[in-house]
């Protein structure tokens, strides 16, 4: 018996142990509603986005009471936008672009967490349980696109009351507004840059060959920042 | 030779002042770790670029210093160097308070402290080494009680079982620190030569604090301690730094060779105060000047010098965690290779990190912790000997038939 009951521990113990260590960024946490079967992707079309324009960056902060103090230190920015140009050639081939949380299918900021608070949904959204984040900042180290914040403060701005108010002391980052993805509605930044902006920014599902984005990705000549990295992001840009 | 160890009395006004001092320190980080608390992490140094500061370069240089502390234990433990039995009780207290002191700065750092204690060992995560390290810490802490209790009640057979154990484990505890960063994807961070490097400057600085320690408590109790003793704590001293030495011109020269590291290693050398504390600090003063101390015949043999080459090497570890932990974090990731960020909502490219006033106050809160607990310690436990001698039943090439004493008034 002793045996019998020593192998099944080691069984199972060794199962487990092997799958938490070959499944990179996969988090164990999962009560919440996933929309399930998707692979939630984002297409940002860089020849539509207009230079000036913040449509989408105030609806992000607006849906999700993202905190702006008015110091570059400790301002949280899910998704912010960059003006490029060639290295040591400035003014040639200047261009905006959206840089966000890319949420990789390997997401290094998910496999550092040493609490699991970061981990990545079945439906490929990357997201920070706020509840259990300890406020390592781990994360943002790992995070090679500078896309994670730390809530320096408390944030005493609090437009919407739908979504909860950002208490100090635990990282975070652009979630894809996976709260509206659950209830059938599109992020706040796509339906804001669909209603003010140049429809630039498309989000879809990547399982499904017929969405909008799988099509987008199939008929331009798309880019994902640092592919190299072996990260796999889910963000892709039309015309980088 | 049988060696006793005794308690000191702890009544004197200096021990008082020395007490007083570190409870006042240990009251002022807690002030600062409170309105840390209270405020939010804004009110540190940190920012959004650079999320890692003081709290953590200390956390780092306090677990490399429990290092070396253990290496000179294992000289007796491990290696049955019966003239070090004098100093391995001390050692081994010294390694186990600089674990708590790395742990208590972690812990201090955490933007939600209360969550520590449950959290990590709820929601454990093996590919973290987040959470693989503080199991080395703990373990090491652990290890750190039955050493001690062995060689507090001289078991001989468990003092080797578990001297050998902790060694193995500080040598996984400091490559575990290392891998934190060496893993990291930051440029200046990742290397697999960097648990390694740090590995090495663990036992130098370690090793050095010991010299510090042994010399100043026995001088300071006016007890004896044979020179020879010091002087090959010395040289084991310059060993270790030969190495670190190895390991940072390897580091350096790679970054500079690869064409595609090259900027990152010329930010790293020659980029602002960083670049300051590496040159001066590091290189000229944590290991050049100690290692031509240490060499020279001369000086190599005066403790007076080691003493001198040893708070050198102290001071320069601590600059190289220093620049291990911040440039590779004020040096940003490049996100699009060939092309450069003109405009942004926030401010790209090279990030500044200046110490602030509460993250010294907290730093300073960790130290006047283990000093309390240190002098405790050497009150109500029998950590000292009552001398240190070379053993003259065990000829050694280097023991001289009549060692030279350290002057020791009193």
């Amino acid at each position: 018996m002793k045996v019998a009951g020593g192998t099944i521990f080691a069984g199972v113990s060794s199962t487990y142990a092997f799958r938490i260590l070959t499944t990179p960024g996969e988090g164990l946490a999962g009560d919440e509603i996933v929309t399930t079967g998707h692979r939630w992707g984002m297409v940002i079309d860089l020849n539509k986005c207009k230079p000036g324009c913040t449509a989408c960056l105030d609806a992000c902060r607006h849906e999700n009471n993202v905190a702006l103090f008015g110091d570059d230190r400790w301002d949280i920015h899910w998704i912010r936008k960059v003006g490029l140009h060639k290295k040591d050639n400035p003014g040639v081939g200047e261009k905006s672009i959206l840089l966000l949380c890319n949420h990789c299918d390997k997401p290094p900021c998910a496999q550092v967490c040493p609490v699991r608070a970061t981990y990545k949904r079945d439906d490929g959204i990357v997201i920070v349980d706020h509840h259990r984040c300890i406020g390592c900042r781990y994360c943002m180290i790992a995070c090679p696109y500078n896309a994670r914040s730390f809530n320096f403060r408390d944030n005493e701005e609090w437009p919407n009351k739908e979504r909860p108010k950002r208490s100090h002391g635990v990282a975070e980052a652009c979630h894809l507004c996976a709260h509206r993805l659950d209830q059938g509605e599109m992020p706040a930044c796509v339906e804001a840059c669909n209603a003010i902006g140049a429809g630039a920014i498309y989000v879809g599902d990547l399982n499904d060959p017929e969405s909008n984005v799988s099509s987008l990705i199939a008929s331009n000549a798309v880019k994902r920042i640092r592919e190299d990295l072996g990260t796999e992001p889910k963000v892709y840009y039309v015309g980088l | 030779m049988e060696i006793e160890f005794e308690r000191i009395e702890g009544r004197s006004t200096q021990y008082r002042v020395m007490m007083f001092a570190f409870a006042a320190a240990v009251i002022a980080g807690l002030i600062a770790t409170w309105v840390v608390i209270e405020e939010g992490i804004w009110v540190t140094g940190m920012t959004s670029r650079v999320p890692w500061g003081l709290q953590i370069v200390m956390a780092v240089y306090y677990i490399g210093l429990s290092a070396g502390s253990l290496v000179i234990s294992g000289l007796y433990g491990v290696f049955g160097k019966t003239e070090y039995k004098p100093f391995a009780r001390l050692a081994v207290y010294v390694a186990m308070l600089f674990l708590i002191a790395g742990l208590l700065s972690i812990l201090t750092d955490q933007g939600r402290m209360d969550r520590v204690f449950v959290e990590p060992f709820v929601y454990f995560n093996l590919q973290s080494m987040f959470s693989i390290n503080p199991i080395l810490y703990i373990g090491h802490i652990l290890i750190c009680i039955v050493y001690l209790w062995a060689l507090f009640t001289n078991r001989k057979k468990l003092t080797t079982v578990v001297a050998t154990l902790a060694f193995g484990w500080a040598f996984c505890v400091h490559s575990g620190t290392g891998a934190i960063f060496g893993f990291g994807a930051r440029v200046l961070y990742e290397s697999p030569l960097l648990p390694a490097a740090f590995v090495a400057a663990a036992m130098a600085s370690g090793t050095a604090l010991m010299i510090l320690l042994i010399v100043g408590l026995f001088k300071i109790t006016k007890r004896h301690v044979d020179d020879v003793l010091i002087v090959r704590l010395g040289r084991f001293l310059a060993i270790c730094l030969l190495v670190v030495v190895y390991f940072l011109v390897m580091e350096n020269a790679y970054r500079a060779y690869v064409v595609e590291l090259r900027d990152a290693a010329v930010y790293y050398l020659f980029g602002g105060l960083h670049s300051i504390l590496f040159w001066f600090g590091l290189v000229i003063v944590g290991c050049g000047i100690p290692l031509l101390i240490l060499f020279r015949k001369k000086t190599g043999q005066s403790i007076k010098w080691i003493v001198i080459a040893s708070a050198m090497v102290v001071f320069g570890v601590l600059c190289e965690r220093y620049v291990i932990v911040i440039p590779g974090l004020t040096h940003p990731p490049e996100l699009f290779p060939g092309i450069e960020i003109s405009s942004s909502v926030i401010e790209e490219g090279i990030a500044t990190y200046s110490i602030s006033f509460l993250e010294v106050l907290q730093a300073l809160g960790v130290f006047g912790a283990i000093g309390f607990l240190f002098s405790w310690g050497l009150k109500y436990m029998k950590l000292l000997p009552t001398e240190a001698r070379i053993d003259v039943h065990t000829p050694s090439k280097e023991v001289p038939s009549r060692p030279r004493e350290m002057k020791v008034h009193g």
